[in-house]
């Protein structure tokens, strides 16, 4: 019997020392029950969201359509007095738009390239010393202020980890009333092959005397807009 | 070569008078705790569906502790299937041994950490440092109380018993920058330090909170964002977890989600929750190459055998009930010589620790505060009670000084003579008269025997009797 | 005359007489027979928080012996109340036929207060007591008996009472039977810092319902010289 069989027999006769339990039914998420139209419901999600994404330190710039996202995202760059930005792939939006909105700016675009282990140390180099990081969430949390961020080869997790300050994007289809509604949207499948990160506001600390202090270890800033798609 | 000799683990008894007789450090204890308290007050009102939350994820512990061969099963495969690699280690050694011959085949030198009660369990630190690798702690709090070369005396708040103006003194002496007392400037100076430590690691090492068995998912839930530095950027990755920690399903995540920030911490969510399933996969840019999931028992599977102790293995770590606890408020986490302190500590560790933890059940007045605040309901106070018992049963018997075995043979015979309420009455009565005269303004400032210890600690002792004649209503 | 028994618990017995003279005269103004329960002297809960299960076994037996379901029994102690109606299902787990008999009598125990309330539903009992005082919530009471309101309204309808808040008042005073005595600098401490807030609100007097409480903080204000009394709440409602 090899040791894990052996330490999982212990454990099967640890139970069958006292009853086993059912499992619980889940309650269902609390959903809306009176009927609003769909823009409605969307607007106030992203309101309840920019509230609580603004409760935890981060800053909500607002609604845009897609077509504005490349100008504001140009103003945000230039109001924080960024040199350098990291980009990710999008989800719903092209963000390859976006780059080349920046670098008519004058702001130099870091993007992702290929895999090997020269390429990898370079990229995450560049990253350690860029200024803002930009990626697409690919669903929000309205009751939290969170992102629901994934990290593919086009857009790596380390784009929401190593610079000093994010812009984080999110489809404003993509907004959810709460966690468990979310986790589902995103689905098991995804969980299983990537690597999930939800975000709620920027790093922080109350490791001192619990008191809050922003920006340990991750980003000390996060900005974050929504866009309301274009209607068909 | 020879393991350096591990220090004698102190006495509860000396390390908790230590604890009382600090006043700056129960006035730390009291500021900080307090104010998570009201954060979580705070939260718990506006939060309606808390108390339904609560029990929803108690059941899903049950039900998930009441199968854990299963799940633990399902989650190896599903872990495997991913790309990890995974180890179930029966004890402390065999865990410590495992991460010892990773770090070496991986030959790394740099090793950071993320935080994790359960690698101060197995005191892997230590073990790392033998055999020739610098660990650096990167919470901020655990990287604290490691410049101190201290143990952290809380799961959440490792550096809870420290002052900012400690720690800015600590900054000065150890990184040499000039000194200050401002929290800003402190994380600014330990983010600098370590980002740079980060950026040098070959090997990061974190706990988990939760593992998803039906997707093969370790959660990992956090605020600074260092679990994720450490889980992300080096090449090998190990995580370290008790068999507790696995739950069925991804959907039931989300109930603990919604209750444990709203304890622990007093947030709605902590500001990451990281879904991680495996290494790096082809085309990506970063995570590690390697990912060992370490699966610990420990003892734990003990615990599970005994019914009383069971649902002390639902326990999310959240750290709560040490903030609520009046005994860990007085005396901090350092007097209970164990990783684990507190409410939760005191029925964990006997456990993991055998006699060397035996007094901590009794350092409890019963009070139910834990339990109350407790995300899954956890019955401290009777699992403490069922620990006493069992500590009097132990062979050999635990090491108290004469006061303390006094007083439980005081117990004892007053439990025998009060089955006779008769006799006892009357030799109570005997007992009031003899010490009546000693009394003054019905008190007495003296008492003899298993009494003694409550005159010696600032309380006079009612006379017996004396309190005859009811108050009248004046004033 | 419908009736009650009242059982005085061993720390009455011992310290606090008075409180079973005043429990037992407010019963008595509400019109019922109060048959004192003295076939037991302990509820148990001492040996058994020590850990000392077959003395406390003894002595469980004994008070069960002692009364029957059907008549109702009134215990001025939050703490003893807990024991009883609660621990003795843990207790008596291995003899069926005392748990059937605690099972039994569960519903027949009274924490003083809760009987007054829930039970007799009054809260105004004709008590006049002129001071200011807080009124400390024993842990057993608040946290295993759930009962938090019933004295606070029994307080309210005292006349010239004036009760002030203190800060944090549910936490434990630091008694804790043998747990006193056992890590008596830890009791200590928790007492100090638990008169450090009463002594903030101003109050002349604190009022609780359990004995051991009124102990362990009457004991250390009357060693720090505090002219502040302490008062079980029998006392005070019993108080004209
Ligand atoms: S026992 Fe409960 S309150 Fe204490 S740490 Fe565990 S989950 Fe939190």
């Amino acid at each position: 019997m090899s040791a894990f069989h052996k330490i999982i027999a212990t454990v099967k006769s640890a139970i069958e020392r006292s009853p086993r339990t059912a499992p619980p039914a889940h309650p269902a998420s609390p959903g809306v029950i009176v009927p609003v139209t769909h823009d409605a419901r969307r607007a106030e999600l992203i309101s309840q969201f920019a509230r609580e994404l603004e409760a935890v330190g981060g800053a909500f710039l607002g609604i845009f359509s897609p077509d504005e996202v490349r100008a504001r995202t140009v103003a945000l760059a230039r109001d924080i007095g960024a040199h350098t930005a990291a980009i990710g792939a999008g989800v719903t939006l092209d963000t390859a738009a976006v780059a080349r909105a920046l670098e008519q700016a004058g702001i130099a675009v870091i993007r992702p390239g290929a895999s090997g282990d020269a390429e990898r140390a370079s990229y995450r180099e560049r990253l350690a010393g860029c200024d803002l990081g930009i990626v697409e969430a690919n669903a929000g949390i309205a009751a939290t202020g969170t992102l629901a961020v994934i990290g593919t080869s086009a857009s790596p997790n380390s784009l929401t980890l190593l610079p000093p300050a994010n812009l984080i994007i999110v489809n404003a289809d993509r907004m959810r009333a709460d966690l468990a509604a979310a986790v589902s949207a995103i689905g098991a499948e995804t969980f299983t092959t990537k690597r999930v990160a939800l975000i709620t506001g920027p790093s922080r600390t109350a490791d001192i005397e619990k008191m809050i202090v922003l920006g340990v270890h991750g980003p000390r800033k996060l900005y974050a807009l929504a866009i309301w798609p274009n209607e068909v | 070569m020879a393991a350096a000799k591990p220090d004698p683990i102190p006495d509860f008894l000396e390390t908790s008078r230590k604890g009382v007789a600090d006043a700056d450090l129960r006035r730390k204890l009291e500021n900080s705790t307090g104010r998570h308290l009201e954060h979580v007050a705070h939260m718990r009102a506006e939060f309606p569906g808390y108390d339904g939350e609560r029990d929803v994820a108690r059941r899903i512990k049950e039900d998930a502790i009441g199968r854990l061969d299963e799940l633990l099963i399902e989650l190896k495969q599903k872990l495997e299937a991913n790309g990890c690699t995974v180890f179930v280690a029966a004890d402390a050694a065999e865990a410590r041994d495992y991460i010892i011959k990773i770090a070496r085949k991986a030959s790394a030198r740099h090793v950071v950490k993320g935080k994790s009660m359960t690698t101060e369990e197995i005191d892997l630190n230590p073990a790392l440092q033998a055999a020739g690798m610098e660990v650096v702690e990167t919470d901020l709090g655990e990287y604290i109380v490691q410049l101190r070369r201290e143990r952290p005396s809380h799961i959440i708040t490792p550096a809870i018993h420290l002052s900012k103006e400690d720690i800015g003194q600590l900054f000065a002496d150890q990184l040499g920058i000039a000194y200050t007392a401002e929290p800003e400037a402190l994380t600014a100076a330990a983010r600098e330090r370590l980002r740079s430590i980060f950026l040098g690691a070959d090997l990061g090492v974190t706990g988990v909170n939760f593992a998803i068995a039906e997707t093969g998912t370790l959660v990992l839930i956090e605020n600074e964002g260092n679990g994720r530095l450490t889980s992300t950027l080096p090449e090998t990755f190990i995580a370290v977890m008790g068999i507790e920690k696995v739950i069925p399903k991804l959907a039931d995540l989300s109930h603990f989600l919604e209750i444990l920030a709203r304890t622990g911490t007093g947030q709605k969510l902590t500001t990451y929750t990281n879904f991680i399933s495996g290494p790096r996969r082809e085309g990506e840019l970063d995570g590690p190459r390697a990912m060992h999931v370490v699966i610990l028992d420990n003892g734990r599977s003990a615990m599970l055998a005994d019914p009383v102790m069971r649902e002390a293995l639902y326990c999310l770590r959240c750290g709560a009930c040490l903030n609520v606890c009046p005994v860990y408020r007085r005396i901090g986490g350092h007097a209970y010589n164990s990783p684990y302190p507190g409410p939760i500590g005191s029925i964990v560790s006997p456990n993991l620790f055998g006699s060397a933890a035996a007094k901590l059940p009794f350092a409890s007045t019963l009070c139910g505060a834990c339990r109350d605040i407790c995300p899954v309901k956890i019955d401290i106070p009777r699992i403490l009670l069922h620990l006493r018992w069992k500590e009097t049963q132990a062979q050999p018997p635990t090491k108290w000084p004469a006061d303390a075995r006094r007083t439980r043979a005081g117990v004892r015979r007053f439990a025998r003579m009060a089955r006779h309420p008769r006799t006892l009455r009357l030799l109570s009565r005997i007992g009031g008269w003899m010490l009546r005269p000693f009394a003054r303004d019905r008190y007495l400032r003296r008492m003899p025997g298993p009494f003694k210890n409550w005159t010696r600690w600032g309380r006079d002792f009612p006379a017996p009797g004396a309190r005859r004649r009811k108050p009248r209503g004046e004033g | 005359m419908p009736e009650v028994r009242l059982f005085a618990t061993c720390l009455v017995e011992e310290f606090y007489p008075s409180v079973i003279e005043s429990a037992a005269l407010v019963l008595e103004r509400l019109k019922l027979k109060v048959r004192p329960l003295r076939s037991a002297f302990c509820c148990a809960q001492a040996p058994f928080n020590e850990g000392l299960r077959d003395e406390a076994v003894d002595l469980a037996r004994r008070f069960l012996k002692s009364c029957e379901p059907g008549t109702p029994v009134v215990i001025p102690s939050g703490s003893c109340t807990s024991m009883v109606k609660i621990f003795y299902s843990d207790l008596l787990a291995d003899d069926p036929a005392l748990a059937k008999k605690a099972a039994a009598m569960r519903p027949w125990l009274f924490e003083f207060s809760q009987f007054l309330v829930n039970v007799l539903k009054v809260k105004y009992v004709g008590a006049r007591f002129d001071r200011t005082a807080v009124y400390h919530p024993a842990c057993h009471l608040t946290r295993e008996l759930r009962v938090v309101d019933e004295p606070r309204l029994l307080l309210g309808a005292v006349q010239n009472l004036r009760m002030v808040d203190f800060r944090n008042p549910e936490e434990c005073c630091g008694f804790g039977g043998a747990f006193s005595v056992k890590l008596p600098h830890i009791s200590a401490a928790m007492v100090e810092d638990k008169i450090v807030r009463i002594k903030e609100s101003g109050a002349t007097a604190v009022i609780a319902n359990d004995c051991g409480c009124l102990m362990q903080i009457g004991g250390a204000l009357h060693r720090q010289g505090l002219q502040v009394e302490t008062f079980h709440l029998a006392e005070v409602l019993a108080a004209r």
